[in-house]
């Protein structure tokens, strides 16, 4: 098998197909993106005219692009600093219970296994001023219905709370699998030193899922600068376009409006951002937490 | 050597597999190219070879199942004219199939055979790329050229390629129930709508539902407003820039709408609320009025979802404007929603033979009716009075057509008349604004004017 991995030719058979479809369908789509984003086009016409940097340009002189891409920026900060510690939290309170820690596992991840729409609609039930579950609640110690998709000063933390609901259970099993992973002796050999839970916690486990844990932030990054269907299932982007972000403002304003090449310089510039992002935070703290010698 | 053989094979095979997958469809190629005009040869023999060809359609749901019912029927008598076709539906929301999936289809070239399609500005569009059949042959052979009441929409440098399921009007339901109760009528002047308004509000009643998520449902009464203010014409004339959002009488209508929101006459945490919930909140009796489209009317159907508010509801037209701009009856209507079909069906005599008898049996007085009486749309064909009356067997429907021959003019709705850029700004952020107190009237006329004026500019 080495033998014929050395050979260029087998070589090159085992990486066509891959790289084929790689180039297919990721570095195609991209290099057709920037070409039409440097057009007017209507999506529809043979036509393409050449418009230089005008859609950019458009792009970011608007208000409302600049609202969108700051309600991205939400989206990332509350991944980073609420849903991330909180999966840390559930991953390590699951990872000690003694019993039923498979029943746990499935509830927690069974909000990832469903479609956006459904829990749209779930959300939207528990969010309904009048008859809602969280007015119900907050009603018993005499607050007023809170009308949270309608609100401007509420629709985005809805809307964010329940992106997080559907994500954290998905991220709480990869982090779960991490825990289980580390071996026994070490939190034994703890025990016997006299650590407690919280030392054993924070000094043994954390450090040793980091990397998976700089994998979670990672994937919640990629995953909070592509959101668009939790914002279009619960608020299509209102009140007034409060709750707008990159993608659903690209649909809104330019796929809809038939300015397809205006629709691509934003796709790019949601590419751009995105690797801006990522690409930062690999350098500053991603890189430090590669590897787990034990 | 062996091992050499297989390695080779293998490759070939590979770059034979992706050489295929990247191949051209010539097909698709073909299909694009129109032919000049469709010729039904009905001499030749046709085949009876099994063919497919789908219909997207947007029937879903509960309260469109009576017109979904009246598609299958026409379905199965084209099957049953056109020897070996077989149709598939493709059932898909009217904003995902309008917004997403027939752009997205036009581009690649790969459109149903037949498909919903919205008539201004999207027909003219579409048409103008030659993506559209041409129907003008079509309708001169079947003979129906003239029987359509509006073909504009669907019309591009005189051809027609589109044609309307039907017609609509808009106007306020009312809960003839509750009116009876306090000994009202329908009101005839704009002070006595504003009086029971108030005094429904003063009842501890919801005045007018309402559902803005989507900014399309707000903007059915604001247009209505704006127009019995400014005029009915005034949308016209923004495009060409004869009128303006910030014309003192355009602003009143903003205003009007506005001093109602704050009045408390819709339902409160109504930009959270989709459209389905605003007939909820009218047909299970906690708002009075709901202004909206005489499609409305299927729901107070036997089996719909307002089938408890049969014969207890009434329509009426918004009343008239004291010192409002031009005809103060003119009605909000349209024919806007049609059907329309892939211009790759001219290349190929059998589905053209298909759509032929699609139309055929589709666009006849006896569907019309049918639509009429079981679905509750107006038709978009000519159809005798006499007719119309022997068929109109509910009440409410009654009143909707008298409403329609009261009104002396009518005028399309908004998106039909301004562009793309202004209607997203409009929908999504002015009307929010407005209704959510983050502008005033004044504001909301400059900032439309804004994208008015940009939107007339990139067209110059």
């Amino acid at each position: 098998m080495n033998k014929a991995l050395k050979n260029p030719l087998a070589f090159t058979l085992f990486v066509l197909p891959a790289l084929i479809l790689f180039l297919m369908f990721f570095i195609y789509p991209i290099f057709s993106s920037i070409y039409y984003s440097l057009t007017s086009w209507n999506g529809v016409s043979d036509t393409v005219k050449f418009a230089g940097l005008t859609n950019f340009k458009k792009a970011l002189g608007d208000e409302r692009f600049w609202i969108s891409a700051k309600n991205n920026g939400m989206f990332i900060l509350f991944s980073v600093f609420i849903q991330v510690p909180m999966i840390v939290i559930f991953s390590l309170l699951i990872a000690n219970v003694k019993k039923l820690k498979g029943l746990y596992k499935t509830a927690v991840f069974m909000p990832s296994i469903m479609s956006t729409a459904v829990i749209g609609i779930l959300w939207g039930f528990i969010y309904e001023p009048n008859i809602g579950l969280l007015n119900k609640i907050i009603g018993l110690v005499g607050i007023e219905p809170i009308y949270w998709l309608s609100d401007e000063r509420f629709a985005m933390i809805s809307i964010l709370l329940t992106n997080a609901w559907q994500w954290t259970g998905f991220y709480i099993v990869m982090v779960l699998a991490a825990i289980l992973s580390i071996p026994g002796e070490l939190n034994e050999a703890a025990m016997i030193d006299g650590a407690t839970g919280v030392q054993r916690a924070t000094k043994i486990t954390l450090p040793l899922i980091m990397p998976i844990i700089t994998v979670v932030i990672m994937l919640s990054i990629a995953g909070a600068m592509k959101a668009a269907d939790i914002v279009i299932v619960m608020t299509k982007g209102g009140p007034a376009g409060t709750t707008e972000v990159m993608a659903t403002y690209m649909i809104k304003y330019a796929i809809t409006n038939f300015k397809y090449g205006y629709g691509n310089a934003i796709a790019v510039l949601i590419f751009m951002f995105t690797l801006l992002v990522t690409a930062l935070y690999q350098l500053l703290v991603a890189r430090r937490n590669e590897r787990i010698e034990y | 050597m062996k091992k050499s053989i297989t390695m080779i094979l293998s490759l070939i095979f590979v770059t034979s597999a992706v050489l295929t997958g990247c191949g051209g469809n010539n097909n698709a190629a073909t299909k694009e190219k129109v032919a000049p005009a469709p010729e039904v040869k009905t001499e030749e023999k046709v085949s009876e070879e099994p063919f497919e060809m789908t219909i997207r359609h947007t029937q879903i749901g509960a309260d469109k199942e009576k017109r979904f019912a009246i598609l299958q029927d026409v379905v199965k008598t084209v099957q049953a004219d056109v020897p070996g076709l077989t149709f598939k539906l493709d059932g898909v929301d009217s904003d995902v199939n309008r917004k997403e999936k027939l752009r997205g289809e036009m581009a690649a070239g790969s459109t149903p055979e037949i498909f919903e399609l919205f008539g201004s500005p999207d027909s003219r569009i579409y048409a103008k790329e030659s993506k559209l059949l041409d129907l003008t042959p079509i309708l001169a052979e079947l003979g129906i050229q003239d029987k359509f009441s509006n073909l504009d929409p669907f019309t591009y440098e005189g051809k027609v390629y589109g044609l309307p399921i039907g017609g609509s009007g808009e106007g306020f339901f009312y809960n003839k129930g509750y009116y009876e109760s306090k000994g009202w009528k329908a009101p005839t002047t704009f002070a006595e709508l504003d009086k029971q308004l108030a005094d429904i509000k003063a009842d501890g009643k919801v005045p007018m539902a309402g559902a803005s998520k989507a900014g399309w449902v707000p903007l059915m009464l604001a247009n209505h407003l704006w127009s019995r203010f400014a005029g009915p014409d005034v949308t016209n004339k923004f495009a060409t820039g004869e009128a303006k959002w910030t014309d003192a009488n355009v602003v009143q209508g903003f205003a009007k709408y506005k001093e109602w929101v704050d009045k408390g006459y819709f339902k409160k945490g109504e930009l959270g609320f989709e459209y389905a919930e605003y007939t909820t909140q009218f047909t299970s009796g906690e708002a009075i009025l709901m202004y909206d489209g005489t499609w409305k009317s299927s729901v107070f159907k036997a089996g719909q979802s307002g089938e408890g508010l049969i014969g207890k509801v009434g329509f009426f037209n918004l009343p008239a404007v004291e010192g409002g701009a031009g005809d103060q009856t003119a009605l909000m209507r349209d024919v806007n929603n049609g059907y329309g079909f892939s211009a790759a069906v001219a290349n190929d005599p059998r589905q053209l033979a298909a759509v032929t008898s699609f139309i055929k049996n589709f666009y006849n007085e006896q569907m019309q009716l049918r639509g009429l009486v079981e679905d509750g749309v107006l038709p978009s064909m000519k159809i005798d009075q006499a007719k119309l009356n022997e068929n109109i067997t509910d009440g409410l429907m009654s009143e909707i057509v008298a409403v329609l021959n009261a009104s002396q003019s009518s005028f399309p709705a908004f998106d039909s008349l301004v562009q793309a850029d202004v209607t997203t700004e409009i929908s999504n952020i002015q009307i929010q604004s407005l209704i959510g107190g983050q502008t005033t009237p004044e504001k909301m006329g400059a900032a439309l004017q804004k994208v008015q004026d940009e939107a007339n500019a990139a067209v110059e």
